[in-house]
């Protein structure tokens, strides 16, 4: 395959990248300009064409999300963007948070326009104070040159653009938890109905967007729907970035176009394995997808569709790759608690569910566990979430998808490894 | 309008009813826990969860919303929303609900206050597992106190919420919150900013289960050993409707009755352990007489046979006490049979409360002023200047509350009376002044109606039965009458006052039932 | 009951122009909530019952919401915490990259488990979740910077510099 000419990260080795400067010697910010002589339904349908799905995880169609946005309503809207990054395996938004903080400004108007939004919030988690500086920085850099506040670029557009810091709650990157956290509450995700672009920050329409989702969109604007929908795969088209961690030589954020195979971005481009161990398992979408054995991972192509078919996801393209050196249990252990620390604790399901795998788990792990624990553990992650092959009924457990999102991969780990679990537990009954 | 189908019945609903509500409504029992048709609707429980047609994903009852469709989105041609309730993935949901739920719960309904009206037994036993399959540590906290009145036990609390949004929405005095999130979630309140408004006693009540239990009430009884009476609460003009349950001759606990043009589904603190204050009071069970400063026993008949000397003989020269603290029945029998002046004492009004939700605590701490005055329109103001002015030295007076000081200007009419009867059930200041005491009910005794500030008719049943030789006020001003002009029961005597009286004509208990009317023509049928 | 450090004096801001830009971000008062309890805990390095009283005052709420906020968020302690938070990542990624060795590492030469704090109050140890930056794994994160791609060394060198 041709090397792929990056989009979004073209110029991040550059000096000064993240600049005004820089950025418009690229050409950064023509395309806001064009869009401000638009109307803003002609940018949602033109978004709507270029098929772009968003890239924090859920997939959804971004174009189709800002048309439910109601146009008769006169209440404020508001757009948000979600950098909240936490999902573990995840690292592209803040690469482009650190880089190209005006390529991820220019879409945020972009939407914002659209939507005939006039405050629109970035939410960043609390953790990354750095990039908060900088993205302080970037907006006092926008004002100045007109291109925030009011009559951007001339126009009659006005748009505030306010920085909010996050303080460590993974659940406050779901977008009914998040805008609870904006409103200054716990963030506690909502049930739905009413969704958010009807009722939501304030109870007004809101649309939350990632990232990475807005960074496509001036190039979009600048290309066009069909050059987006050019690049990889038809049904969720897109340059994407693919983050690579875990047991690899060269762990990093590589920027493809959709649909490239897991097996060049693991052993091309992160270079493969350290001491030319055997690849075991694969994160292909964030810890909140099922893992795919080696053997799963080396025959699949890193697109919506494929991964579905392979019953994972592609979620926020979170690739964790683990080796043979690493113990499928106590990774399995690792990610449940990870979940039943973040578990917001408001529906029954979630609260006592996780906690009772880290405790199930626990006991395993440390040479207590039971032959009747392997069937718990299914049982008990079928109770939490829904089963991956979407079977009927088995969703809707939980007020939020984070049901599905511990389920899965714990299942999941289970599942394959079960061989693995099952040596804990007969080293125990040898021992007895 | 739509029509909904859940599980065999087929009904029409308003646009907008959730499929919960319309289940109730209509005898289907989904479980539920964080609901509260008080409360705004989180759907975090999952306990209600049911199968819609047509959704892929299980939905909360209780934030489904049924809506007319259009025509080719109507499920078998007909119906707007199909829904099972009872099919076996259902089921099966909830057994795994109630699992999750029970984890960390203890095994000490033999102990906890909630056994016999626990929504956790109930469902455990209508759709749980026989037993819990987690094998692990629980989760053990100590019990707190989260106010003077409440206390919790947070092993059994199975954080629905609902008292904090009590806190927030109906009380607006949001002292309780959830403390950290996760497994480590907690109902707590601030130390310096304990849970002491006057609606507190309520959280109790909303709690599905044994964790916020009311300090009043904790391990006094069962609910089993108790039987329930409705009523109405007489400490405050608005007239919350009750349920009292007692034990013989004991209430042990007031709790709210649900009445949406009343109190809606709450009570307050005042009310709910006001019932306190008449327990341990020395009580009047005979007719007593003074004689040389100290009382003795009366016969009935000698005790009214010395009414009738000294009321006939002073003709008009004679006063009567009524009182807003009595039924209708009773102030209209007394403003009946004193041929003089008729008023009351110093009426004393206190805070008036309102609470965000509309919930009010009337500045009348009496619960019958309204209905009084309406049966004794020829009330005078100045009553105690009357006395004065006409040199009245014969009086009558009903109870009022319970041993509250006499004020001076009383103090003074009263050691100036030749006569005075005192109607009262406890041997309070003002009984110990009279010359001669009718024993009389107390307040959880009384039978009659009452009327609130609102000008609602309620019925105010009698809970406790009578002491000794006391007798319903009513009928001890009955006897007062010669053996042919009495009224042979109460509702000959409502008859009698609904003829004086048009807005009460055509009242009975029959028709006031629990939730009462309101005056204005509504009594007659 | 919730136990809390009893307020004592009452907290002020040091910079109220500070507070007043924030609230003049937001469309509504409570929305600030977040933003005023970074800026107290950057002033005061945890956020006391007093914090939370002003808050509460500022915001117009009652204090036991804004505490029910406060008690989310991992990032918001509510007691004094050493000079320097050594946040150590334990998610996947980072753990089969050293996390647990550096976390040894502080035991050691500190002698404090996670959770606790120098008697010098000089190191409070903490293990965290993923900190969204699985590619320099393993990460920690001292107070507000992010170390990544930690050796043994390195850290100790790190630690060893620290005041």
């Amino acid at each position: 395959m041709n090397a792929f000419k990056p989009v979004l990260t073209e110029h991040i080795h550059q000096k000064d990248c993240h600049t005004l400067p820089f950025y418009k010697s690229v050409g950064g910010y023509k395309a806001l300009e064009k869009v401000l002589a638009m109307q803003p339904d002609a940018v949602i349908q033109e978004v709507k064409e270029s098929n772009l799905r968003g890239r924090g995880g859920a997939g959804f169609s971004t174009g189709v999300k800002w048309g439910f946005i109601p146009k008769d309503s006169d209440q404020p809207k508001y757009l948000i963007n979600n950098a909240d990054e936490s999902e573990p395996g995840t690292f592209k938004d803040r690469l482009l948070m650190n880089k190209t903080p005006h390529q991820m400004l220019e879409g945020m108007i972009i939407a914002s326009y659209a939507i005939n939004c006039n405050t629109a919030f970035i939410y960043i988690r609390g953790e990354f104070y750095k990039e908060y500086q900088l993205l302080k920085k970037t907006l006092a850099e926008a004002y100045q040159a007109n291109l925030l506040g009011q009559g951007i670029f001339g126009s009659d557009y006005n748009l505030e653009v306010v920085i909010h810091r996050g303080a460590g709650a993974y659940i406050c990157g779901e977008e009914t938890g998040l805008i609870e956290s904006l409103e200054g509450k716990r963030g506690w995700p909502r049930i739905k109905p009413p969704f958010p672009a009807i009722e939501g920050y304030l109870h007004c329409p809101t649309v939350v967007n990632n990232v990475e989702t807005l960074a496509c969109l001036p190039h979009i604007i600048n290309h066009g729907a069909d050059w987006f929908k050019s690049i990889g795969s038809e049904k969720g088209p897109g340059p994407r970035l693919f983050c690579v961690s875990g047991t690899v030589n060269n762990p990093g954020v590589f920027e493809e176009p959709m649909g490239i195979s897991l097996k060049e971005l693991i052993f091309d481009r992160a270079g493969g394995i350290p001491e030319n161990k055997q690849l075991k398992a694969v994160f292909p979408g964030g810890s909140s997808s099922a893992i795919l054995t080696a053997e799963e991972a080396l025959d699949v192509k890193m697109d919506f569709e494929d991964l579905v078919e392979k019953k994972s996801m592609l979620g926020s393209a979170g690739v964790i790759v683990m080796d043979e050196t690493v113990d499928m249990v106590q990774a399995c252990l690792n990610i449940a608690r990870f979940y039943a620390h973040e578990s917001c604790g408001q529906c029954t399901p979630c609260r006592e569910g996780t906690a009772w795998l880290v405790k199930m788990l626990t006991r395993i792990v440390n040479g207590q566990g039971k032959p009747d624990d392997i069937d718990m553990l299914y049982e008990i992650t079928d109770n939490i979430g829904g089963r991956i092959d979407f079977s009927k009924g088995s969703f809707g457990k939980t007020i939020c998808p984070f049901g599905e999102a511990v389920a899965w991969p714990v299942r999941s780990f289970v599942e394959k490894f079960e061989n693995e679990f099952r040596s804990y537990i007969q080293q125990v009954e040898a021992v007895a | 309008m739509p029509l909904l189908k859940i599980d065999d019945l087929e009904i029409e609903v308003k646009n907008g009813t959730t499929v919960l509500e319309a289940a109730l409504e209509n005898g289907i029992d989904i479980p539920y826990y964080c609901y509260h048709p008080a409360l705004e609707i989180v759907g975090s429980c999952r306990m209600c969860l049911v199968q819609v047609e047509g959704m892929p994903k299980l939905q909360v009852s209780c934030n489904t919303f049924v809506g007319e469709v259009p025509p080719e989105r109507k499920v078998d041609g007909n119906f707007d929303m199909v829904v099972q309730t009872q099919n076996d993935l259902v089921i099966q949901e909830r057994k795994n609900i109630l699992e999750f739920l029970l984890l960390n719960h203890p095994l000490d309904c033999p102990v906890c206050d909630q056994a016999g009206e626990c929504y956790l037994q109930d469902y455990s036993f209508k759709f749980g597992n026989a037993h819990s399959r987690f094998d692990e540590d629980k989760r053990v906290r100590p019990n707190e106190y989260l106010g003077s009145q409440i206390v919790i036990n947070h092993n059994r609390c199975i954080l629905c919420s609902r008292c904090t949004r009590f806190t927030r929405e109906i009380s607006g005095t949001s002292e309780l919150f959830v403390d950290e999130r996760g497994y480590s979630s907690k109902i707590a309140a601030l130390e310096d900013r304990p849970l002491n408004n006057l609606l507190a006693g309520n959280v109790a009540d909303i709690c599905p289960v044994g964790a916020l239990l009311s300090t009043d009430y904790v391990h006094k009884n069962r609910i089993w050993n108790l039987q329930k009476k409705s009523s109405v609460c007489q400490d405050c003009s608005v007239g919350c409707n009750i349920d009292a349950f007692y034990q013989k001759r004991k209430i042990f606990r007031l709790n709210p009755r649900e009445n949406q043009d009343v109190n809606g589904y709450f009570m307050c603190d005042i009310g709910r352990y006001g019932f306190h204050r008449f327990e341990d009071l020395e009580r009047v069970t005979r007719p007593l007489f003074k004689s040389n400063g100290i009382f003795s026993e009366i016969s009935w008949d000698t005790a009214i046979e010395k009414i009738g000397d000294k009321f006939n003989g002073a003709e008009e020269k004679v006063a009567g006490v009524l009182s807003p603290f009595h039924t209708n029945e009773t102030n209209f029998m007394l403003g009946r049979f004193i041929k003089g002046i008729i008023g009351t004492f110093p009426h004393i009004e206190d805070e008036e409360i309102t609470y965000p939700s509309g919930f009010r605590i009337s500045s009348d701490r009496s619960p019958n002023k309204r209905g009084m005055h309406d049966v004794c329109p020829s009330i005078v103001d100045d009553l105690a200047s009357e006395i004065n002015d006409k040199e009245i030295r014969v009086i009558y007076i009903l109870d009022n509350e319970i041993d509250k000081e006499i004020d001076e200007t009383w103090n003074k009419i009263l050691t100036k009376m030749d006569f005075i009867v005192v109607q009262a059930y406890a041997m309070t200041r003002l009984a110990k002044s009279a010359h001669l005491i009718l024993p009389g009910l107390a307040p959880f005794e009384r039978e009659g109606t009452i009327t609130n500030d609102q000008g609602r008719v309620q019925w105010l049943r009698s809970v406790l039965p009578n002491n000794g030789e006391s007798r319903p006020d009513w009928e001890i001003l009955n006897l007062l009458y010669k053996t042919g002009e009495r009224f042979s029961d109460i509702n000959e005597l409502m008859k009698g006052m609904g003829e004086q009286f048009p807005s009460y004509s055509g009242m009975t208990f029959f028709k006031l039932g629990d939730q009462g009317l309101p005056l204005n023509g509504n009594l007659k049928t | 009951m919730n136990t809390m450090a009893t307020p004592q004096e009452k907290f002020i801001f040091a910079n109220p122009d500070k507070v007043d830009r924030i609230f003049s971000q937001y469309p509504d008062k409570k929305s600030a909530t977040l933003s005023l309890l970074h800026l107290a805990q950057a002033q005061e390095g945890y956020i006391s019952g007093s914090v939370i009283d002003t808050i509460a005052d500022l915001v117009e709420c009652h204090p036991a919401i804004v505490m029910d906020c406060v008690s989310f968020y991992s990032m918001f302690f509510t007691k004094p915490q050493g000079r320097h938070k050594i946040q150590v990542c334990q998610t996947l990624s980072c753990s089969v990259n050293g996390a647990d060795a550096l976390v040894d590492h502080v035991t050691n030469k500190f002698s404090i488990k996670p959770g606790e704090t120098t008697d010098d109050r000089r190191f409070t140890l903490m293990k965290v979740e993923c900190l969204g930056s699985c590619g320099t794994a393993p990460v920690v994160q001292i107070n507000n910077d992010y170390h990544e791609g930690l050796t043994n060394e390195r850290f100790n060198e790190l630690l060893e510099s620290l005041p």
